[in-house]
């Protein structure tokens, strides 16, 4: 009796430990709360760049494009036999690499690495403050590179600046602000303008339904334009973590509109 | 207000948090409310074929059945005490780690959770009625009457899951107008309890826990198979651990049409719950589960093939078993295909894309869709050349029907296989409707088949009885297989349900401010999943070592007199 014991516990550990196996091999995606933080001109250069790798990670949204490759260079790993941003930065920029990776995010059209599409919007619009950009600065710097952003960098006193919350991001429900603000312009055409990296909000309104819009912006994986089979995957899934409910509903309707 | 309530209400003011040591606060109520979750379900399952089997012998004058119906009885005997257990651990836990959070459920909930012990009270003398007077009453009228208490037994257990399925549901979906500042006493009763989620929940776990406690009796069938020391034992428990898995898969069939009700009710009560739930840091729990349910239609399946080979006249049928494993091999493989994959940069090179160029196509609704309903008819063709394995028909049109029957089988997968082609050039929302004409398909065809089926059979000749207790000892640990798995599948389904809430105790009302609420990743919760399992497996393994024990104290007086010849003819 003892081995038929034995053999049952052996099958249920082998069928629970495989099912465990199972889950740990897949990506490994953890819900983080949304955090306080805050920026002071007190803080050293090493602490900016923590700061910096949660916006990086966080409402930034940044490995949205430049963790894949494909739609923006790899800066976190080597790019074109070049090592990681802060090094490759260094190298081509010398003493000039922090000014370089703040106009790229602020202008970053004109900044654009060839061979990638101009679809990075202003950072300005998607962080709160200029101490934000100046904190994704020294993260990037510190990948492979040297920091040199410091609190004197910081353009704005904590106490003007107040408590960056992450998200959810501004309150506007302007429709058009927020095209702008969430870099929906940056692949969508809209007046006859823009790259045509994805289908224009000219006329979205008679081709979809309100709610077939509100699904597209919270689930953009859930279909496909036809014409834009190449661009599928491109659409950053976290405008339902990024919007509230007003500004989504802004959207919808101002798209729904535009007959 | 109850008199514990102010010194509770005492300890919210401070952090709102306890500590637990080691393992920390929110594991320790993850473990103590998964293993009473599971006792429950045990618990609230097998009562429900317990009477049914008790109709069956009844009815059928067969005393086999009244027998198992007391054994799986006798089960629940000790699996109530385990559950009361667990349940007051889970209690005493949330009352002094998350004393903040329980002020303001019991703030709203509080009479509810009288009636709940109330209940649980009427709930436990019910049963200790229902298997301490299976003896007494066991002829004539008062058969009927102790039938009445199984039933009885199964109202009460389902009332008592209702009331605290409305207690997390409210977590998940509290009523339109509860925000931060409203007051518990603010939040009518009735509206709390009746949310979003309530009757979606209550319905999916009804279907579940039947899926459950066949399992968890089959795979005690099984180990008693494999422990019987007589030909007469092995054929009862055999023929036990078939029941339990007839159970368990039949109703498994239907459980994934509860699944979608509940997901359309997310959806509709927040789309972005839907989101993160199907397509955000969830999305993966999917294909986790997709590998489950894959291993629990082949080894449902491989039971059934396999006791076939204790059916007179299944030979004929054997040529079949290689083409529905291939059916329910590809179908597994397309129905755990990801969408999404995380790749690096030269694998982005090599497929061409972000998205792989043949496993994308599959990775999709429609594939997965058509895949799992192909599983489902292979099921349930399995079932069917079971059932007739043994039989040769003696009605006239007992060829044509089989024709019909292979027709409908035909027509289905077709319908399935062509709607699931059409799903890839249409829009989504057209897409989606075609998920439902496919289960329809199905549906029609499992109802349609089984009709002509029951008639076809009536009076049929028979190739030779069903020899039960030959069946091979692997064929048991395919029952372990079986129940372990579903085990495993009702953790990481209770980590979805609850981890969609994210870092809120209740949903956009009471945020979790404590050091653990940030949701963690699946590897963290595929750990304490399988720490509960393996508690709960120990626990039950103990009861069913007792029931072994209470057996042999009871000097084995099985079999039962016969039930049926005790009730006057024609029956009631």
């Amino acid at each position: 009796m003892w081995v038929t014991n034995l053999k049952v516990v052996t099958v249920a550990l082998v069928v629970v430990l495989l099912y465990t196996a199972v889950a740990h091999i897949i990506p490994q995606l953890e819900s983080a709360v949304p955090e306080q933080l805050t920026l002071s001109p007190d803080m050293s250069p090493r602490e900016l760049a923590d700061a910096g790798e949660r916006i990086y990670n966080g409402v930034g949204n940044c490995a949205s494009c430049h963790g894949l490759g494909t739609r923006a260079p790899y800066l976190l790993a080597g790019h074109d036999g070049a090592g990681p941003i802060g090094a490759r930065c260094l190298v081509t920029f010398g003493p000039a690499c922090k000014q370089y990776l703040y106009t790229s995010l602020v202008d970053p059209v004109d900044s654009v690495v060839p061979g990638f599409a101009p679809i990075m919007p202003d950072m300005r619009g998607q962080l709160q403050g200029e101490n934000e950009i100046w904190a994704l600065v020294a993260y990037l710097e510190s990948v492979g590179g040297e920091i040199t952003v410091t609190a004197a960098d910081l353009t704005e006193r904590a106490s003007e600046a107040g408590a960056a919350v992450i998200p959810p991001t501004q309150g506007t429900t302007d429709a058009r602000v927020l095209l702008q603000d969430q870099a929906c312009l940056g692949c969508h055409p809209m007046d006859g303008q823009g790259p045509p990296l994805a289908p224009p909000f000219d006329g979205i309104g008679a081709r979809l339904s309100a709610e077939e819009i509100r699904v597209a912006i919270l689930d953009p994986s859930a279909s496909v334009a036809d014409g834009y089979e190449q661009y599928a995957g491109m659409m950053p899934e976290t405008f339902g973590q990024q919007l509230t409910a007003a500004q989504l509903e802004a959207l919808v309707r101002f798209l729904a509109e535009r007959q | 207000m109850p008199e514990w309530l102010p010194l509770v209400q005492a300890a919210a003011e401070g952090a709102g948090y306890g500590e637990f040591p080691g393992i920390g606060a929110r594991n320790a109520v993850w473990i103590a409310a998964q293993v009473h979750l599971m006792f429950a379900a045990f618990v609230l399952g097998v009562p429900m074929f317990a009477v049914i089997t008790e109709l069956v012998g009844i009815v059928g004058r067969d005393p086999k059945y009244d027998r198992l119906s007391k054994e799986f009885t006798r089960l629940l005997v000790f699996a109530y005490s385990a559950t009361a257990l667990w349940g007051a651990v889970l209690v005493f836990f949330l009352t002094t780690l998350y004393p903040r959070f329980w002020v303001h459920l019991s703030g709203i909930f509080g009479v509810t959770m009288w009636l709940y012990v109330g209940l649980f009270f009427v709930e436990s003398f019910t049963l200790y009625l229902y298997y301490y007077g299976w003896d007494r009453w066991n002829t004539g009228r008062a058969k009927w009457g102790h039938w009445g208490l199984g039933v009885l037994l199964n109202v009460w257990g389902t009332i008592v899951m209702f009331i605290a399925n409305g207690w997390l549901t409210y977590m998940m979906s509290p009523p339109e107008g509860v925000t931060a500042a409203t007051l518990p006493a603010e939040v009518g009763l009735w509206n709390a309890l009746a949310n979003a989620t309530w009757m979606p929940i209550n319905i999916h776990r009804l279907i579940a826990n039947a899926v459950f406690g066949g399992a968890i009796v089959a795979a005690y069938a099984a180990y008693r198979f494999l422990a019987a020391k007589t030909d007469e034992e092995r054929a009862h428990y055999d023929w036990m651990g078939y029941v339990g898995n007839f159970i368990a898969i039949a109703t498994l069939i239907v459980l994934p049409f509860a699944g979608y009700w509940l997901g359309r009710e997310i959806y509709e009560y927040n789309f972005q719950m839907g989101v993160t739930m199907m397509g955000g840091f969830m999305s993966w729990l999917w294909i986790v589960q997709a590998v489950l349910i894959g291993v629990l239609f082949l080894a449902a399946n491989y039971y059934l093939w396999i006791g076939m080979q204790r059916i007179p006249g299944s030979e004929r049928f054997a040529q079949y078993t290689k083409w529905m494993l291939l059916v329910l091999v590809i179908g597994w493989l397309v129905w755990a295909t990801p969408h999404t994959l995380i790749v690096t940069r030269e694998e982005v090179a090599a497929m061409g894309g972000s998205h792989h160029p043949f496993l994308d196509v599959l990775g999709v609704m429609s594939a997965k869709n058509t895949a799992v309903n192909l599983m489902i008819l292979t099921t349930f063709l399995s079932f069917l050349l079971y059932r007739r394995a043994n039989k040769r028909p003696v009605v006239d049109w007992a060829r044509a029907g089989t024709v019909v029957q292979g027709a409908m089988f035909g027509t289905s997968a077709l319908v399935v296989v062509g709607l699931g082609i059409a799903g890839y050039f249409v829009v989504d929302t057209v897409r989606i409707g075609f998920s439902v004409y496919q289960v329809i398909a199905v549906l029609a065809c499992i109802i349609g088949v089984t009709a002509i089926d029951l008639a076809l059979v009536r009076g049929a000749e028979s190739r030779g009885a069903i020899q039960w207790g030959r069946m091979p000892e692997r064929s048991q640990y395919a029952l372990f297989v079986l129940a372990v798995t579903f085990t495993w599948l009702m953790g990481l389904m209770g980590f979805a349900r609850s981890g969609i809430r994210q870092h809120w105790h209740v949903w956009g009302v009471m945020q979790d401010t404590s050091s653990f609420a940030a949701t963690p990743a699946l590897g963290y919760a595929a750990n304490m999943i399988t720490l509960c399992v393996l508690i709960f497996l120990g626990l039950v393994a103990f009861i069913f070592w007792l029931g072994g024990l209470a057996e042999r104290a009871m000097g084995k007086p099985e079999p039962v007199a016969s039930v049926g010849a005790a009730i006057p003819a024609g029956g009631p």
